[in-house]
C-alpha cells in the first residue's frame, strides 16, 4: 500500500493490523503510533542504506502524533520494535518525464523492424549500389579466391568507373529500348486505371440488391492478379520456354472478340477492325485486373463522405454530376492521390515490366554488376517521376480540416 | 433620420415579399393548392377519428408507410402532367420540373445502365475462371471440337486427378502453406507491432525512421534482392554466425530465409503493411489506451488486451492480402528456392512438369497439346485462395472499409 492510500484511509490501517495478530494496545494506538513507528523505522533504515546518497526531507507529521506515539513508547505500552517493518512498494522517482519514457518504450516496439530494415534492407540497398559501380564476379573456387586475395565465397567487387551505366546506355541495345517501353506503357495505364477505378467504385459505392456478391467478384483480381495464373492467362510465362505460349492469350482474348463479332453478324468485317477490337478488350482486360487495389482504396475513401452531405445537396436540387464534382472529388482527392502514387509505384515494379525482366535474366545469368546498373538508374528515374508528379498533383488537393 | 429610412426601407421590403409570392404561386399551381386542402381534410379526419377513439390505435408499420405514402401521393405531379403543361410555366416552375423529370428518368434509366456495365465486367472478370473450368473438365480431344463453346459433351475429372498426381497436389499445398502462410502470419503480427510504434509514440528520429518504412514500399525488390540473396546464402549477421560455428551458414534452399525475412518486418511488401497498421492505429481513440495504462497496463500489455482486439477487422485485412501476395509469389521464393516447392512455382513450371510426367520425364511439344492439364493445375492452385475467399468474404469487404485504408 502506498503512502498516499494509507494516508487517505486510516481505518485500514487497524483491519490490517488486527489481521497480523497484534496486540491490543497497537490496535488502540493507531495510526498515529504506527505512522511515528514507520517513520523511525523508516529513518533508520535510509542512514543505514544509503549513507551517501542526500537524504529526502523527513515526513512531516502534526506534532501532537509524534508526541503522542514517543509518550507511548516510553511508558512501554507499545513495543515499536515488535512491528515487523513495512514491505513498502516505492515510487520510482524516474528523472525523465512520462512523455519521454512512453517514446523509449517506441523504440522498443520498433526495434524488432529496425534490426530487419537494417541487416536485410539498408546495408543491401547499399550493396547493391557498390556493386552497380564496379566490377562483379561470383568467386566460389580456392585458386580465383586466393588470385583476388579473398577470405571465403563471395561477390568480388572492382571499382570499375561507372563502366556498367555506360554499357547499359550506350552498348546495350535493349536497355534503352525497355526503359522507353515501360514508361510509356506507365503513362497510359496510370490515368486509365485511375479513372476506370473510380468509376467502378462509384458504380459498386451505390445501394442495390446483391452489391456484396458483385464487391465480391471486383475484388477477385486482387486475389490472382500478382501470382502467375494470371501470366498463364496473358500468355506470356517467362520460364516456360515454349514460344507456342502466347496461343493462351490467342485463346483468351481473340476468339473471345470475334465469337463476339460473329454473334453480332458482323462476319465479314475487315481484319484490321478485328484486330483493333481485340486490342482494346485486351487492354480492358489488363486493366479490370490491374485495378483491384484501387476500386478497394476508392470503396474505402467513398464510405467516408457523410450521408448527411448527400441529403443536403438533393435537397439543394444539385444533379448527380454536380454532386461528384463539389463533393466527392475534392473529399476523396488525397486518396486519389495516394492511389495514383501507389499505381504508378505498382506499374514500375511488376515482374511483367519489360526492365525488370531485363534486370532478373542478367541477374539469373550471374551478372550483379550489370544488374543492378539497371535496376538502380531505372530506381532514380522512376524516383524523380515520382517526385514530380507528387510535387504538381499535391498542390491540387483539397484536404478537409477537422 | 436613420431610423426612419430603416423603417422605410423594411416596410418596402415587406410589400414586396407578398408580390413575390403571389406571382409564385400564379400560374398552374392549383394542382398544389388543392392537395394542401385535401391534407387539411384528412388531418380533421384524424383528429376527429382520434378523438372517437378515446386510446389511440397502434397502426402498423406497413400502414403508416401506406399513409406516408397516401399523403405523398397528394403532392406528386405527374411526369406526363409536367411535360403537357410545360410551357405554361414561368422560368422558375420550368428549372424546378426540369430537375424533377431529369431525376425521375435518370432513377429509372440508371440501374439499368449500372447493371449492364456491372455484368460486363463481372463477366469479363470471370471469363477466364469460367474458361479454367470448362477446360479443366472436358477430354483434350473435345478441346479441338469447334461445336463446344463452353460446355463440353463429357465431362471427366480425369484431367484434375492427372494433374493433381503429377504435381504431388497435397505436399505442395502443404509445403506451400507451411511457408508462405507461416511467413504471411509472422509478418502481420511483426508489422503490427511496428506499425503501432510509429502511430502512437514519440521519439527522436521517428521521422527518418519512417521515410525509411517509405522507401521500403517505393524500392522495387529487384533492386535489393541479389545483395539478399547474398546474405542468406552466407548468412552471417554481424558476424553473430561465424564467432560460434566458424563458418556461415547458407540458408539458400530453405524456407528459414523467408521466415527471417517476415519476422523482420521485411517481407514481402511489408513497408505497405507497416504503413497500413500506423493509419490504422492512428484512428483508434487515445482515451482507450489512457485507460488502460490508468488500470495498470504496460504499454506491450495495452497493445495485445486493448488495441489488437480493436483492430481485428483490420487484421484480417492485412492477414488476407499477406497470405495472397505470399501464395501468389513466385519471384521472391524464386529467388531463394531452386527447387518449385511452393504453387506460384509450380505454375509458373507446370508446362515442363505435366509433359515429363507423361513422356518418362522429357517435356516435349506445344503448351496448347497439354492445355486442359494445364488449366487443372491453375484451377488447383488458385482453389485454396478462393476457398478462403469465400469464408472471409464478407468479412474482408467490410474489413476495408473499416481497415483505415484511409487515414
Amino acid at each position: 500500500m502506498s503512502e498516499l492510500e494509507k494516508d487517505m484511509n486510516p481505518e485500514q490501517e487497524g483491519v490490517n493490523v488486527t489481521e497480523t495478530g497484534e496486540n491490543e494496545a497497537v490496535l488502540n494506538a493507531e495510526p498515529e503510533t504506527q505512522a511515528a513507528a514507520e517513520e523511525a523505522i523508516a529513518q533508520t533504515e535510509t542512514a543505514q542504506e544509503t549513507a551517501e546518497e542526500p537524504q529526502p526531507a523527513p515526513r512531516q507529521y502534526a506534532a501532537h502524533m509524534t508526541a503522542s506515539a514517543a509518550a507511548l513508547n516510553a511508558a512501554g505500552e507499545v513495543d515499536i520494535r515488535r512491528r515487523k517493518p513495512r514491505q513498502e512498494k516505492k515510487i520510482k522517482e524516474s528523472k525523465i518525464s512520462y512523455e519521454r519514457r512512453k517514446g523509449l518504450y517506441g523504440y522498443g516496439f520498433i526495434a524488432l523492424w529496425f534490426v530487419g530494415v537494417v541487416y536485410m534492407f539498408i546495408i543491401p540497398l547499399f550493396q547493391s549500389l557498390w556493386y552497380s559501380l564496379s566490377y562483379c564476379e561470383l568467386v566460389s573456387q580456392t585458386d580465383v579466391m586466393e588470385k583476388y586475395g579473398m577470405d571465403g565465397p563471395g561477390i568480388y567487387t572492382e571499382w570499375n568507373d561507372f563502366g556498367n551505366y555506360k554499357k547499359a546506355f550506350t552498348e546495350n541495345p535493349d536497355y534503352p529500348q525497355n526503359l522507353v517501353k515501360s514508361l510509356g506503357e506507365t503513362a497510359y495505364s496510370v490515368p486509365l486505371i485511375l479513372v476506370f477505378s473510380l468509376f467502378v467504385a462509384l458504380l459498386l459505392n451505390d445501394k442495390f440488391k446483391g452489391r456484396t456478391f458483385a464487391r465480391a467478384i471486383f475484388f477477385l483480381p486482387v486475389l490472382i492478379a500478382t501470382g502467375p495464373v494470371l501470366q498463364v492467362i496473358n500468355g506470356d510465362m517467362l520460364s516456360q520456354g515454349v514460344g507456342e505460349a502466347a496461343q493462351f492469350s490467342a485463346l483468351f482474348k481473340a476468339n473471345f472478340v470475334e465469337e463476339f463479332l460473329q454473334f453480332m453478324g458482323l462476319n465479314n468485317i475487315s481484319q484490321s477492325f478485328a484486330d483493333a477490337v481485340s486490342e482494346i478488350t485486351g487492354t480492358i482486360l489488363n486493366l479490370i485486373w490491374d485495378s483491384g487495389i484501387q476500386i478497394l482504396i476508392f470503396i474505402a475513401a467513398l464510405q467516408q463522405i457523410p450521408v448527411s452531405a448527400k441529403e443536403a445537396a438533393s435537397m439543394e436540387g444539385a444533379t448527380g454530376w454536380e454532386f461528384f464534382w463539389k463533393i466527392t472529388f475534392p473529399t476523396i482527392s488525397p486518396m486519389i492521390f495516394a492511389n495514383l502514387i501507389y499505381t504508378v509505384i505498382d506499374a514500375f515494379v511488376k515482374t511483367d515490366n519489360p526492365v525488370m525482366q531485363q534486370v532478373m535474366s542478367y541477374a539469373r545469368a550471374w551478372d550483379y554488376g550489370f544488374s543492378s546498373a539497371m535496376a538502380w538508374a531505372y530506381f532514380v528515374i522512376v524516383a524523380v517521376i515520382l517526385g514530380i508528379i507528387s510535387a504538381i498533383v499535391s498542390k491540387f488537393i483539397f484536404y478537409q480540416v477537422d | 433620420m436613420d431610423n426612419n429610412e430603416f423603417e422605410k426601407e423594411s416596410v418596402a421590403s415587406e410589400e414586396v415579399a407578398p408580390e413575390m409570392s403571389a406571382t409564385e404561386q400564379l400560374p398552374g399551381l392549383e394542382a398544389q393548392i388543392e392537395p394542401e386542402q385535401a391534407a387539411a381534410e384528412i388531418e380533421k379526419k384524424t383528429e376527429s377519428d382520434a378523438a372517437a377513439s378515446a386510446i389511440p390505435v397502434k397502426k402498423s408499420k406497413r400502414q403508416l408507410k401506406k399513409e406516408e405514402k397516401k399523403r405523398l401521393s397528394q403532392y406528386h405531379v405527374g411526369s406526363w402532367e409536367i411535360i403537357t403543361h410545360y410551357f405554361k410555366y414561368n422560368d422558375a416552375e420550368k428549372k424546378h420540373y426540369r430537375y424533377i423529370l431529369g431525376r425521375r428518368v435518370s432513377e429509372k434509366v440508371w440501374p439499368v445502365f449500372r447493371f449492364l456495365i456491372l455484368f460486363g465486367l463481372a463477366f469479363v472478370i470471370l471469363y477466364p475462371m469460367l474458361y479454367m473450368v470448362s477446360c479443366a473438365i472436358r477430354p483434350q480431344s473435345e478441346m479441338s471440337d469447334p461445336s463446344i463453346l463452353w460446355i463440353p459433351k463429357t465431362f471427366t475429372l480425369d484431367n484434375l486427378i492427372e494433374t493433381w498426381n503429377a504435381i504431388d497436389y497435397p505436399k505442395l499445398v502443404w509445403d506451400t502453406v507451411s511457408v508462405n502462410v507461416v511467413c504471411s502470419l509472422i509478418q502481420v503480427l511483426t508489422c503490427s507491432i511496428a506499425g503501432y510504434g510509429f502511430a502512437r509514440f514519440k521519439f527522436k528520429g521517428k521521422g527518418i525512421l519512417f521515410a525509411i518504412v517509405l522507401m521500403q514500399i517505393i524500392v522495387p525488390t529487384q533492386v535489393i534482392l541479389i545483395p539478399q540473396f547474398m546474405q542468406f546464402r552466407y548468412f552471417d549477421p554481424f558476424g553473430l554466425i561465424s564467432l560460434i560455428s566458424g563458418e556461415a551458414l547458407n540458408l539458400a534452399d530453405s524456407p528459414w530465409a523467408l521466415y527471417l525475412q517476415a519476422f523482420f518486418c521485411n517481407g514481402i511488401r511489408a513497408g505497405l503493411f507497416i504503413f497500413l497498421f500506423r493509419q490504422f492505429f492512428r484512428g483508434l481513440p487515445k482515451e482507450l489506451e489512457d485507460a488502460a495504462y490508468l488500470d495498470g497496463c504496460g504499454p506491450f500489455e495495452t497493445f495485445v488486451k486493448v488495441m489488437v482486439p480493436n483492430a481485428s477487422n483490420s487484421f484480417l485485412t492485412v492477414f488476407i492480402f499477406s497470405v495472397v501476395w505470399y501464395w501468389n509469389d513466385s519471384y521472391v521464393s524464386g529467388m531463394f528456392f531452386t527447387k518449385s516447392n511452393t504453387i506460384a512455382l509450380q505454375v509458373s513450371n507446370l508446362f515442363n512438369t505435366i509433359s515429363a510426367y507423361f513422356n518418362n520425364g522429357t517435356p516435349t511439344g506445344i503448351a496448347s497439346d497439354w492445355l486442359v492439364w494445364i488449366e487443372a493445375g491453375c484451377l488447383l492452385s488458385i482453389l485454396p485462395i478462393l476457398i478462403m475467399y469465400i469464408f472471409l468474404q464478407k468479412n474482408f469487404v467490410e474489413g476495408v472499409e473499416r481497415s483505415g485504408i484511409v487515414g
